[in-house]
């Protein structure tokens, strides 16, 4: 984890005044951001779909103790084991006894979010058994030692550069070049042998297809598949705001989650896994373990942000996000950045703990204007900030000066002295109509010039145009 | 009392109620699919084969297409895509009943076993134009590893089993029965994006799809879709 005890301050400061990272984000992002828009306007009936993959959400959201049971009834019916989890911790201890009861001493995994969000990485490695994450990005981040950045390309933080690097240092044999296809390469050669040699696959779940007790996974690399069919087991921890009436809603929600996410208009691999391997089938796994997992979703559908639970994490929000193509995902400091992860992090680690989260944001309305299902994140967002407000976890000095602006808003005659005051310093600074540094407003000069204000203030011009009309307004 | 009990509780209470209709949960539930072509793109052509086969190549799924009459002119498309690729003769087929009486040796391609990073030969089971994808569903003539391991996937599939839309897929598949342990929608070969976002095949799975379109139901352009 990237230090817990530094601040979200101190972290986006590093990030910020680290050149190398705004590149890395830039080269992924700014695709992202282009190809999604591409496939959007090639998919005429997008605003249609979006409208109705909101609803799919909601309607499951509204009705999720029927779905949770009716999902469980048909799991267990096509032989599945199903386990209930309430909190990251419970997860994490049955994955484990699941892993110690098969025997387990090589797990394959394949990128699942909420396997990060409940800490799966760490509780395998107490545990003492080998992990070896098999999506691309993730294999460099586990071989770099670090955390995802991002959900959906979690290694986005890093330059072809950068994992040029760490595959010569680890690979072995080493990858020919340092060209991308080279290192894609590389890639594969240290992971088919693993795939083929492990005891538990594990894997996330993109939909619960509640009336098949089906899980879906979609992936570019193939990965799920090679991680979930050679091991006798196969374990699924999935949070259960993933569940969908049928696979034709999963339909639904695939176009959207796909175009969102990569700009593709599907993924190369979307698998249904519904049971064990049948008998009489070629491959497959004989045992196959189902955690619901809990950890703050009953909670948010009691107390909010219950849309937050609509989310189907394609991570268009954060592509869009004018805060993490600055700073990027680490410095957020939580599993999901981002606007998404500005709002479910308060709910997982506290709002105390979080709080300068929310406040990591322009309210410029991108994030809800991309987002496939409509969460209106900026309200959310406003939402946290209205409660560490209210439950006095602001600190002191933004209490103070809010405080000082309140008054001053509510005695016009003084706040309007104060501006005059206040533009009367500030134009003490300028220099070609920008402020460049000023006292007080280092935060802001540090990293970009202030624009200096005009010479009178707003209502100081607004009352010598009255006064010049006055004529014609009586 | 225990997690699941406690779960399903907090759930009931959030909700405010401790039983549903499952009857109007249903209908409800069926309404979010109504009118499905205004949530889902149109076809570039009135014919499901005709726009399969313009998906297929169009740079989103970037295979390659050949087309036969028949199954029997399976072999030979396969010693076409390998004599052009310049490829080993060497082909694993995935073990179907079709493959087996169909003439390989005489169209110069060999059999053998290994389907790790060499060339396979497979049969989708159905085609779906929207996407582009290729659908198999695990069985004992259908492993899932077969379409992961090799380095380059050849794929067959008949005509009249090409369907327009996903929803169409989900209609044929519950008619032949119930669920398979894996349903795989293929659509192009192994790719990634995880170093800067640029494209780069062959990431786990095969470097390469090459789709023989096996036209034995009917002309192209007639064909009924999603029979």
């Amino acid at each position: 984890m990237h230090a817990a005890s530094q601040s979200f301050m101190d972290r986006s400061k590093a990030a910020l005044s680290n050149p190398n990272l705004k590149v890395a984000i830039e080269r992924t992002a700014g695709t992202a951001e282009r190809k999604r828009s591409t496939a959007i306007a090639d998919f005429s009936e997008f605003a249609a779909t979006r409208e109705r993959g909101r609803r799919i959400k909601d309607h499951v959201i509204a009705n999720l103790d029927y779905y949770l049971k009716e999902f469980e009834r048909n799991a267990l019916a096509s032989g599945a084991k199903v386990y209930w989890a309430r909190t990251s911790d419970e997860a994490c201890r049955i994955a484990i006894d699941i892993c110690k009861r098969a025997g387990a001493k090589r797990v394959t995994r394949s990128k699942s979010m909420l396997g990060e969000e409940i800490g799966l990485p760490n509780a395998l490695l107490e545990a003492g058994i080998e992990r070896v994450e098999t999506d691309l990005a993730e294999h460099i981040i586990q071989l770099a030692g670090e955390t995802p950045s991002h959900i959906v390309w979690p290694a986005m933080h890093k330059t072809r550069e950068d994992v040029a690097a760490l595959f010569k240092a680890k690979h072995n044999p080493p990858p020919e070049s340092g060209d991308v296809a080279d290192l894609v390469r590389s890639a594969r050669r240290q992971l088919r042998e693993k795939f083929l040699s492990s005891d538990v696959g594990i894997s996330g779940a993109n939909f619960l297809i509640a009336d098949t007790g089906a899980l879906c996974t979609v992936t570019n690399e193939g990965n799920a598949e090679l991680t979930t069919t050679p091991p006798r087991t196969h374990i699924v921890t999935a949070g259960f705001e993933k569940l969908v009436p049928s696979i034709d809603h999963a339909f639904v929600l695939l176009r959207l989650l796909v175009r969102s996410a990569t700009g593709g208009d599907f993924t190369q691999y979307t698998t249904f896994h519904c049971g064990p391997k049948r008998k009489g089938d070629a491959d497959g796994p004989d045992d196959f373990h189902i955690v619901l997992v809990d950890n703050g979703r009953t909670r948010m559908l009691a107390n909010g942000p219950k849309e937050m639970l609509r989310c189907i994490r394609c991570g268009a929000c954060m592509n869009h996000c004018v805060v993490y193509r600055q700073i990027g995902g680490h410095a957020y400091g939580s599993t999901y950045p981002g606007p998404m992860g500005s709002v479910l992090t308060p709910v997982l680690d506290g709002l105390a703990q979080s709080r300068d989260l929310p406040h990591a944001c322009t309210l410029n309305g991108k994030c809800e204007e991309v987002c496939p299902v409509e969460i209106p994140l900026p309200s959310l967002l406003r939402g946290w900030r209205d409660r560490s407000w209210r439950e006095g976890l602001e600190p002191r000095l933004m209490r103070a000066g809010i405080g000082g602006w309140a008054f001053l808003a509510r005695h016009p005659a003084l706040y309007h002295l104060g501006t005059i005051f206040a533009v009367k310093w500030m134009r003490l600074f300028r220099k070609g109509g920008w402020i460049r540094s000023m006292p007080f407003a280092g935060g802001w000069t540090e990293y970009r010039n202030f624009p200096a204000p005009a010479r009178t203030t707003f209502m100081q011009a607004y009352k010598a145009h009255r006064s010049e009309n006055s004529d014609d307004c009586a | 009392m225990t997690a699941r009990e406690e779960i399903l509780g907090d759930v009931g209470r959030a909700l405010g109620r401790t039983a549903w209709d499952k009857a109007s949960i249903a209908a409800e539930a069926r309404t979010l699919l109504e009118a499905p072509d205004a949530i889902r793109p149109s076809l570039p052509t009135p014919s499901a084969v005709e726009s399969f086969l313009q998906r297929v190549v169009g740079p989103k799924v970037g295979a390659t297409v050949d087309r036969v009459s028949s199954l029997a002119g399976l072999p030979g498309a396969v010693a076409r895509f390998l004599a052009e690729k310049k490829l080993d003769t060497k082909v694993a087929l995935q073990p179907t009943a079709s493959f087996t009486s169909l003439d390989w040796a005489r169209a110069g391609v060999m059999l053998h076993n290994e389907i790790n990073e060499g060339v396979v030969v497979g049969l989708a089971r159905w085609g779906i134009a929207e996407t582009g994808s290729l659908v198999f569903h695990s069985a004992a003539d259908t492993p899932i590893l077969f379409n992961f391991l090799p380095a380059v996937n050849i794929v067959a599939v008949h005509a009249h089993t090409i369907v327009p839309h996903m929803e169409d897929y989900a209609t044929a598949a519950c008619s032949v029965g119930s669920a398979p342990r894996n349903a795989c929608l293929i659509t192009g070969a192994s790719g990634t994006t995880d170093i800067e976002g640029s494209l780069v095949k062959g990431a786990h799975g095969p470097r390469d799809l090459h789709i023989v379109l096996v036209d034995d139901a009917a002309t192209a352009g007639s064909l009924e879709p999603g029979t």
